[in-house]
């Protein structure tokens, strides 16, 4: 993991300072609430519709047992014992009090954490892969390119008062799981013919209201002139993005405007004009900072474990490793995936407890490390197959040993109305009704992979478009109201849900996913086609009759 | 400012340093809905504006803005009441 | 409207036209004459390549506190080789002068409610409460990349 060197501490540390004071500015007058507001939200302080809430960055999901042991100090001391893990992620609170924020940026800077520019028009956090050195079809780990990011960007005097927000993801797979697809830059490790690693970069992507995938802007960027580059599309975009129109400011926007060949004109001319100018760092320094994400003392070991086959005669362990495994370049090791999806519970959320339970796995089991994925789970990357049957046997006791990974009941969800000011309607009871609908663990085997994803606004925190089953929660006349869409796909064939009908009421939503899937599996091809690939095939017509009264869907069946 | 909704009137906002629910007694703020001033004819109406304006000016609480005191809308009942959902351990235990 | 820079509150020392009226004011422009020129912030800095040998003075405007596309033409203007006043106008607030001073501007205006509200320690006192960056400034301080180099290049030596 990175750590911070003198600059990097002196600055968060500065930062916190700053920050005390521009919160007694605002509470000795100085600053207006509109000033204020614009100061605060860069550094992820929001006020929610009860309270504020406080954004911590999870710079590219990785995190160490002791930060996660921070945390959990924090939500006991400052919060109400528990927080919420994002679509971005990063971990929200709930209830911090605006005169602990400052006291409580000072117990994140001990633990080398912070919470710039985790909101505001700025550079936000960058997300990574969650798999980022584990997964075998990496080219090479993206976090030390998210982590040079996360440098170039913070605090960048030019780049702190964009259009609107603006998010950046970076993958090193051939596999997409960062959805770069779908981010206003998204960054793709890639080799040229001889051999050279550097950056295929997608520009212009985004959900919100109006969702785009982003376009190829450089098939092949070398690897020294990122920063450049990068300092280029934002300068193109600060100058020229609109501010006229809050959902019309996004950089999607202003390719899709101007149209991918003349942007990108404006951007290789903007770029031309910094050669020369050292904003790029040099090889010394991408090695000084690529040494922190060195693979961890592993052992040798054999490709396979017998403690781990023996264990699987339990039905329940075997479930768990069919579901919450994921395949370890390294042989002897897996990543395994701690679901934060019990059924009938909030999306994302973790006690403090179970922070500091995860927290001792990963230094028991995982070299003390852990990662935030972008579905709201935890994920411990380096875990001996040996040791599966003990870590398992410790998480049934925590009570997060849930085998749901990728199925029908790992929901993303924004936090919705109960929570969010911006929300139109409620997302958090609906994830919680459809999860106890498909509770039964056979049945939803049998469905397999299908990934639900629920916003509670327009703004699509919970990534609803890129949803297999997308829901998207509006206010319909004074009662909320639910936008069913199928066929998103947040991967590498990146794809926006299409609408299947008129909105519905929140009660109506489980009876109409459970018709979506009954659709599903009986058109379904054998027992092993996913939901996403019958829908590519059968197209959106045959679930239209979901959302039909249940006679009228009977007969029509 | 933005059209002022029907009387009658209450004024609402979010306390400054807690972010709690407010409600304006004409006297200051209270976090009781019950102690809300209602403003119920015109000259109310436009003292709750007033107060309203001075407000945003001085900056005592956040977001502070008018509703219509009878309205039943889902937002003001989860604002009044707080998230409808448990949280925290609570929501650990969610009977099936 | 009050003036300051990273001294304190200061004088105006220009005589400063409208971009509009730029053409006419130069070619009027008086051998002791400190020319100035107000530009919106929707110009590419380009425009002002022609003129900028001529000007003592620029001052872009900042509409608002949250449109930071100033901060893009300060940058620009010295990467294009501006070397005279740099100037922030409108609503800019103190937490923002240090990054108006890295992208290049030498000074700030703002108007006589803010003033009252933000006296001039405040500008200073903000300001000094970052002093680390990883971007290159025009106001001196290497960055936090050049000081790592620094760094190695040392130990390399001892």
């Amino acid at each position: 993991m990175y750590r911070y060197d003198e600059f990097d501490e002196r600055l968060v540390r500065e930062r916190v300072a700053q920050f005390r004071e521009q919160v007694a500015r605002r509470i000795d007058g100085s600053l207006t609430e509109e000033e204020f507001t614009l100061l605060r939200l860069m550094n992820g302080l929001y006020l929610q519709l009860h309270a504020y809430m406080l954004r911590v960055a999870i710079p590219y999901g990785t995190l160490s047992a002791r930060q996660l042991r921070q945390l959990a100090l924090i939500a006991d001391r400052y919060d109400r014992g528990y927080g919420h893990f994002t679509t971005r992620q990063n971990i929200q609170f709930n209830w911090p009090r605006l005169s602990d924020a400052p006291d409580i940026l000072e117990l994140l800077a001990d633990v080398e954490m912070h919470c710039i520019q985790t909101s505001g028009n700025c550079i936000r956090n960058v997300t990574a892969d969650h798999f980022a050195g584990v997964a075998a079809d990496e080219i090479e780990d993206p976090r030390p390119t998210a982590e040079l990011v996360r440098q170039w960007s913070s605090l960048h005097p030019e780049f702190s008062f964009l259009p609107r927000k603006f998010k950046i993801a970076v993958t090193g797979s051939a596999e997409d799981r960062a959805a770069i697809g779908v981010h206003d830059i998204g960054l793709r490790i890639v080799r040229n013919e001889a051999g050279e690693t550097g950056y295929s970069v997608l520009v212009g992507g985004g959900l919100g209201r109006t969702p785009m995938i982003g376009k190829t802007i450089r098939a092949f960027l070398p690897r020294a002139e990122l920063l450049s580059y990068l300092e280029a599309i934002l300068r193109v975009y600060n100058l020229e993005g609109r501010r006229d129109n809050k959902y019309k400011a996004r950089i999607k926007i202003l390719v899709h405007e101007l149209g991918l060949e003349a942007f990108t004109a404006r951007v290789e001319e903007e770029f031309a004009a910094l050669a020369g100018r050292e904003i790029d760092v040099d090889a010394e320094e991408v090695a000084r900072i690529a040494a922190y994400f060195a693979p961890p003392a592993y052992e040798d070991l054999p490709a396979t474990s017998a403690a781990f086959e023996e264990a699987k005669r339990d039905p329940d362990f075997a479930r768990f490793a069919r579901t919450n495994l994921f395949p370890h370049k390294i042989p002897g090791y897996t990543a395994l995936t701690i679901s934060l999806k019990p059924i009938g519970a909030p999306p994302g959320d973790a006690t403090s407890d179970q922070m500091r339970v995860m927290a001792d796995l990963a230094e028991r089991f995982s070299f003390s490390e852990l990662r935030v994925t972008h579905v709201q789970n935890i994920v411990l990357p380096h875990v001996r197959l040996d040791d599966l049957p003990a870590l398992w046997a410790a998480l049934v006791e925590a009570g997060l040993a849930d085998a749901n990974v990728g199925l029908i009941t790992d929901i993303i969800s924004c936090p919705g109305m109960d929570y969010c000011k911006l929300a139109t309607a409620r997302s958090i009871p609906i994830a919680q009704e459809i999860s106890k609908r498909f509770a039964d663990a056979d049945r939803e085997a049998l469905i397999g992979k299908l990934g639900i994803k629920i916003s509670g606004c327009i703004n699509a925190c919970g990534h609803h478009h890129v949803g297999h089953i997308g829901i998207l929660g509006l206010d319909k006349a004074g009662v909320e109201n639910y936008q069913i869409t199928l066929g998103g796909d947040p991967g590498d064939r990146t794809a926006l849900g299409e609408r299947l009908g008129p909105g519905i009421d929140g009660d109506q939503v489980p009876e109409a996913i459970e018709r979506i899937v009954e659709i599903y599996l009986n058109l379904r091809d054998g027992d092993g086609e996913d939901f996403i690939d019958t829908f590519r095939r059968v197209g959106l017509d045959p679930f239209k009759v979901a959302l039909q009264p249940k006679e009228a869907a009977l007969a029509a069946a | 400012m933005a059209k002022r909704p029907p009387l009658p009137l209450i004024l609402t906002a979010n306390a400054l340093l807690d972010g709690d629910v407010v409600y304006f007694t004409r006297t200051g703020w209270s976090r009781d809905r019950a102690a809300a001033f209602v403003a119920t004819d015109e000259a109310g109406g436009e003292a709750l504006e007033a107060s309203l304006e001075e407000a945003i000016q001085d900056g005592e609480v956040v977001e502070p803005y008018l509703i219509e005191a009878g309205q039943d809308h889902y937002r003001e009942r989860i604002r009044l009441g707080g998230p409808t959902i448990r949280y925290g351990a609570e929501a650990l235990n969610v009977p099936l | 409207m009050p003036l300051l820079d990273r001294n304190g509150w200061k004088a105006e020392g220009f005589d400063v036209v409208a971009y509009a009226d730029l053409d006419a004011a130069l070619a009027a422009k008086g051998p002791e004459q400190k020319l100035g020129v107000l530009v919106p912030n929707t110009i590419h800095p380009r425009m002002l390549a022609q003129f900028q040998d001529r000007l003592d003075l620029i001052s872009v405007e900042f509409p608002k506190h949250s449109d930071g596309r100033g901060f893009s033409l300060g940058r620009m203007l010295r990467q294009q080789g501006y070397d005279g006043t740099l100037r922030a106008s409108g609503h800019i607030l103190p937490d923002q002068f240090g990054f108006a001073l890295h992208d290049g501007f030498d000074e700030v205006e703002i108007d006589e409610a803010q003033a009252a509200r933000q006296p001039v320690e405040q500008w200073l006192h903000a300001r000094a409460l970052i002093s680390e960056s990883y971007q290159q400034s025009a106001d001196g301080p290497a960055t936090i990349f050049e000081k790592r180099r620094a760094a190695r290049v040392a130990r390399a030596a001892r």
